[in-house]
């Protein structure tokens, strides 16, 4: 069960449809497997509706209706019933079957990286997985800006606690920390950075991709 | 304590009449049940796109909503959202997909907007959901009347406007914490969110 989520504006802004294609992603992987936050979604897509009541209304061309019915009318294609298709994660569609087979470069001993960002042509921020190795260390560092990370598989753990999988945390620049994989998996997370990362340890000569 | 299962009538009761149209025109293809349902959303609609900057793709937009409606009502089911809630998701969903065909980048994507924005699982297999579901739209409608005109502004231009938090403080000479206070009033009092840090 996850324990961290969202807060309750960056769920309104996802039900709105305001947020960028990574970031929806990132709260859509966590709404996959916490009911807890489909329903606070569910509500705020109510709240949504009533908004739209609630404000002006205009009225559409009077040949409208008929336009409908005609391209209605015109193919079935156009017309026919939705088939509820089998229920693929974006995840699986984005990344295939498994992300532990991905082309990861090595980038420290325990830490690996994947840079995903071109899978979301015409969007600002950078996408990016990483891998910390069961039991690895990454080094200590802070984030520029906001980084949005979701865990795919496996856990870590930092001074503010113990992120399982499905969990979502924001981090900015007041946030300095070094991250431990715990558990016997290697861990994955996806993260959405508007900014690159500061490396603030012994390792701030090393190249580092999210720092160019 | 009685459940809502036990209760078969009185759910039946809390049917929203829109929803009553809805399943007309998935099960029977009713026409007049269409037309009842463009006449009331189809203006909701338009304004829509017109205050999310889509005003020359209004009428449209309003067309691609309702063949949308048309092709998925035979998936609605009243017990998992009210009708105007449906259509709000599949209004948003089309304008999400249309500004990524205007911007061409919906081709390249290997994720659709529903595969993003839809809510994924099965909640209604969950009683305690489908009930707080039903009763939310009804009780956010009776609740919003008592909403300071200053919070509803700020929740209508997140959610008419697709503006950021950061977007409404720019545009009304705000800072960005004055726009999460107001929001966050405005959902406690509408009982949208349960404290955060309750969670």
């Amino acid at each position: 069960m996850t324990r961290h989520h969202p807060d309750s504006l960056s769920l309104m802004e996802y039900s709105a449809g305001n947020l960028s294609e990574p970031h929806a992603l990132c709260i859509r992987l966590h709404l996959e497997q916490c009911p807890h936050c489909r329903s606070r979604v569910d509500t705020l897509n109510s709240l949504g509706a009533v908004m739209m009541d609630h404000q002006p209304k205009v009225t559409v061309a009077d040949s409208s209706f008929e336009q409908l019915m005609a391209r209605i009318d015109s193919s079935p294609q156009v017309s026919s019933p939705v088939v509820p298709q089998p229920k693929v994660s974006p995840l699986q569609k984005l990344l295939g079957d498994d992300i532990n087979a991905l082309p990861w470069k090595r980038q420290l001993a325990d830490v690996s990286v994947l840079d995903i960002t071109d899978k979301f042509p015409g969007q600002n921020e950078r996408v990016v997985l990483q891998k910390l190795v069961a039991g690895g260390k990454a080094p200590a560092h802070t984030h520029r800006g906001d980084e949005t990370t979701i865990v795919l598989q496996g856990a870590f753990a930092d001074q503010k606690g113990v992120f399982n999988q499905w969990d979502f945390v924001v981090l900015n620049e007041q946030d300095e920390h070094r991250p431990v994989a715990v558990g016997c998996e290697d861990c994955i997370t996806l993260s959405v950075l508007s900014a690159p990362l500061k490396l603030t340890g012994a390792f701030t000569r090393l190249l580092n991709p999210f720092l160019r | 304590m009685t459940t809502l299962e036990q209760q078969p009538t009185k759910t039946e009761g809390r049917k929203d009449p829109w929803g009553v149209l809805l399943e007309k025109v998935g099960k029977h293809q009713d026409r007049a049940a269409y037309h009842a349902l463009f006449e009331h959303f189809a203006p909701q609609i338009k304004y829509y796109a017109i205050s999310n900057g889509l005003a020359s793709h209004a009428e449209e937009l309003v067309q691609e909503v309702f063949v949308s409606i048309w092709r998925r009502s035979c998936l609605y089911d009243w017990r998992k959202a009210a009708a105007s809630t449906w259509i709000f998701t599949i209004a948003r969903n089309q304008r999400i997909d249309m500004l990524r065909k205007m911007q061409r980048t919906s081709a390249e994507m290997a994720v659709e907007t529903e595969d993003l924005w839809q809510i994924p699982g099965d909640n209604e297999d969950e009683p305690v959901t489908s009930l707080h579901r039903l009763m939310s739209e009804r009780r956010i409608r009776e609740s919003l009347s008592q909403l300071p005109e200053e919070q509803i502004t700020v929740i209508a231009k997140v959610y008419m406007e697709h503006k950021s938090h950061q977007m409404v403080a720019d545009e009304l000479n705000i800072p960005l914490g004055t726009v999460k206070s107001r929001v966050r009033l405005a959902l406690n009092k509408l009982k949208v969110i349960l404290q955060d840090q309750n969670v």
